[in-house]
């Protein structure tokens, strides 16, 4: 007992002195460390470098060209604060480009992604020539969206339009795509849907690929139809790819900017005569580069950016809530099988 | 062994290729910067156009005659799209040309930043100074007196109808009479509306495609337009516009426009179906209409001819500058080749060429203008060359304030668009046109 509380100082003494004493490592070992510590940061700093060069600092930039009075040609006239946001907010042309690009979206991204849905169920199945069918609902995602503005904006047209000459042909009036809000918004959601319906629909495609074939077998042996097996399983299993899409679609939706640019470009304000279909896109490049006022753009264009995080925030607490009910089901299902498991064991 | 030599090789070569690209790629903006004042050095100059101007051959005589002048031309598709390409880089302060043509469309843009325009008078201007219509250089002088651009083509307006309709509709067809039908020397308005109107009953049909055409010429008739020359606003309480729009409407409202889409008119059908039998014509225009018949598989026959006549007195519509931005490292050099580019001779080619009517003096008369060429065998053998001659003569330079475009496209566009497609009359339009005005120009 006394011999172990007494303290031994010819033990501990090496022990203080060891850090003291300086070994100095050859060059190789220095090296070597700095390359263990070091490397990784250099390894992705071009990303950083780049993002910061053409992500970042025109981010901050526009925010400060936001916060000044400045004409695209003059230059900058002054600090103004908030102004240029708070006359925005109330500018009645920026809640208009706002509401034709919230129309226009869910006009294009509801239908989209019902049809891609559905296109991608038919593939999924065992069809003859599958390559040939998968790379035909490709084809108008490879046209450029300026060819296909152009070839729908002439079917489009009021008076010489494809569509409208069917319509008279069949006795109906014509509709006035181009001049009124709802028709042209409904027909540039079909050039965005012709575009990317496709698309999608080979990404849910190769989601459903990924669902193990034995479980479908087995839901047929106990008897549940096609349609039911496509509701009760292959819509869940592919949840997580269903939200990777709508919220790369909403992204997109929000920044739409070549199909109303081109619908009519000989219109002169751009985005329709009234601006029935300005976006919130083109109404901040109307503002820059037709009215140049350079600095309430700026202003839009962060505007624009707040709304597209909000939305993106939304979708991740919307996808959240979805991938937590799952886990919450699943966990349930497995604690109530693992009771029944065990009352079964017991009796 | 052989296989992966060669493969070495090919890498050499290939990591070779790539460090010469990158190598010229740094370089390249140096070349041109080595610059100096003597005449023989070789140079480049660039030059930026748009829409077709005819210069391909004049660059070539040019560089023929001086052997150490390289021209780098790039041809942009639309003046519109000329803008928002000289726009970006005025704005960045980097990459414009040694010569920049300016559309006189956003000439009033350019204005507000003359001073980064070099003043060609210091550059040899007072020699040439009398070559051009004295409008043409009173609207590429800024308001220090500076003179910042050489006048290429001009836009005087005549009328283009067709003869067909008006046959149809028993009106006079040839060009002479037509123009005495709408009053000669004195043709107004309410003549031009009024002998709508008779066409109107003989054929039931629209007389011109859209009223925007029309507000243009009648604004830019207007000793003042949009802007007073002291550089105040003239649109609210303006009388004599106010009074013109109301004909406008007027005449639009009782049927008198086909409503088409401009610069679409279903792709040039309506040109050929006989929508509307006349139409506003500067002279670019008249390629304009040729090409629009063209697309719609008419040709001569169609029935288009060009009178020397146009309602409201004279007006222009449209046209071209050369300017030397300060920018560039050769501004004599430059502004040598601006010189040759509008010359005489020059514009006289380029009339031939593309259809630009010169604004030089010496160049109307010259025999390549006034005779017969593609343009004129196609309007029904009519002397387009003499007539827009005739019809540049009395056209004045109206001042242009820095908001210009942005009024007539989007302040009087939507107006124009409700009168024509019958959502408002005239009254209600144009106070929707001063409340546009209010909340885009005024306070801005």
């Amino acid at each position: 007992m006394t011999a172990t509380l007494t303290p031994r100082p010819a033990q501990t003494s090496p022990e203080k002195k060891a850090p003291q004493k300086k070994v100095r490592l050859p060059l190789k070992y220095r090296l070597n460390r700095f390359d263990v510590k070091a490397s990784p940061y250099l390894y992705v700093a071009p990303f950083f470098i780049l993002f910061g060069l053409v992500g970042l600092f025109p981010l901050g930039y526009t925010f400060v060209v936001s916060l000044n009075k400045w004409n695209l040609l003059t230059g900058p006239a002054g600090f103004v604060g908030l102004d240029n946001y708070v006359t925005e907010l109330n500018d009645p042309f920026f809640w208009n480009s706002l509401f034709n690009t919230l129309s226009i979206f869910l006009l294009s991204a509801v239908p989209q992604l019902i049809g891609a849905v559905l296109i991608a169920a038919v593939l999924d199945q065992n069809i003859r020539a599958k390559t040939f069918w998968r790379m035909s609902v490709l084809i108008p995602y490879v046209v450029t969206p300026v060819a296909v503005t152009l070839i729908f904006s002439s079917a489009f047209d009021e008076k010489y339009g494809l569509i409208n000459n069917l319509l008279t042909s069949f006795h109906l009036d014509p509709v006035m795509w181009k001049t009124e809000t709802l028709p042209s918004h409904v027909a540039i959601a079909s050039m965005v849907n012709w575009r990317w319906t496709g698309y999608n629909a080979l990404i849910l495609l190769a989601a459903m690929q990924a669902v193990p074939r034995d479980i479908y077998e087995s839901a047929a042996l106990d008897g549940a139809g096609a349609v039911r097996r496509f509701f009760s399983m292959t819509l869940p299993s592919i949840r997580p790819t269903m939200i990777f899409v709508i919220i790369t679609a909403t992204v997109g939706g929000l920044q739409i900017f070549t199909e109303p640019k081109l619908f009519n470009p000989t219109t002169a304000t751009p985005g329709g005569p009234q601006r029935q279909y300005q976006t919130t896109v083109l109404y901040l490049w109307d503002l820059a580069f037709n009215r140049q006022n350079f600095g309430k753009a700026s202003a839009v264009a962060w505007l624009l950016f707040l709304i597209i995080v909000l939305f993106g925030v939304l979708n991740f607490l919307i996808s959240r809530r979805i991938a937590s009910t799952e886990a919450r089901v699943s966990k349930r299902r497995m604690a109530r099988r693992l009771t029944e498991y065990n009352r079964n064991k017991i009796s | 062994m052989k296989l992966s030599r060669r493969t070495k090789g090919f890498a050499a070569v290939a990591s070779a290729a790539a460090f010469a690209l990158l190598a010229t790629g740094c370089s390249g903006g140096s070349s041109s910067a080595s610059s100096s004042g003597s005449s023989t050095d070789p140079i480049t100059l660039t030059v930026t156009t748009f829409g077709t101007m005819g210069y391909d051959d004049l660059y070539k005589q040019y560089e023929a005659a001086h052997p150490n002048i390289t021209i780098k031309a790039t041809n942009i598709d639309t003046g519109d799209n000329a803008k928002t390409d000289w726009q970006t880089k005025e704005a960045a302060g980097a990459g414009l040309p040694d010569v920049q043509a300016v559309e006189e469309g956003w000439l009033s843009a350019v204005m507000q930043v003359s001073d980064q325009f070099n003043d060609l008078s210091q550059y040899g201007a007072n020699d040439i100074k009398d070559r051009w219509v004295d409008w043409k250089l009173k609207q590429a002088t800024d308001s220090k007196g500076r003179l910042i651009g050489y006048g290429s083509d001009i836009g005087p307006e005549g009328l283009c109808y067709n003869r067909t309709d008006f046959a149809a509709a028993g009106l006079p067809t040839d060009r002479d009479q037509v123009a005495a039908l709408f009053g000669g020397d004195t043709a107004t308005w309410d003549k031009y509306f009024a002998v709508g109107q008779q066409y109107k009953a003989a054929t039931g049909k629209a007389f011109y495609d859209q009223s925007g055409f029309l507000w243009n010429a009648m604004v830019n008739q207007q000793k003042e337009g949009y802007y007073k020359t002291d550089g105040t606003l003239n649109v609210d309480g303006n009388a004599d516009l106010k009074t013109l729009w109301t004909k406008l409407s007027a005449a639009t409202a009782s049927g008198l426009s086909a409503n088409q889409t401009a610069w679409d008119w279903g792709k040039g059908k309506a040109f050929t179906d006989g929508t509307f039998s006349t139409f506003v014509c500067p002279g670019w225009m008249l390629g304009v209409v040729k090409g629009q018949v063209t697309a719609a598989g008419g040709d001569a026959t169609t029935g288009w001819d060009f009178a020397n006549v146009f309602p409201g007195g004279a007006a222009n519509w449209g046209g071209s500058f050369l300017t030397v931005p300060t920018q560039s490292k050769h501004p004599q050099q430059a502004a040598d080749l601006a010189a040759f580019l509008t010359n005489a001779q020059s514009e006289a080619a380029a009339f031939g060429v593309a259809g630009a009517f010169p604004s030089v003096t010496a160049a109307q008369s010259d025999p390549a203008v006034t005779g017969t060429n593609a343009l004129s065998t196609f309007f029904n053998n009519a002397p387009v060359g003499t007539i827009l001659a005739a019809r540049a003569k009395g056209v004045v330079a109206q001042y242009k304030g820095p908001d210009d475009s942005v009024i007539q496209s989007q302040v009087f566009g939507p107006a124009i668009q409700q009168i024509d497609s019958g959502k408002a009359d005239g009254s209600t339009a144009w106070n929707n046109a001063i409340t546009l005005l209010n909340q885009l120009v005024v306070n801005k």
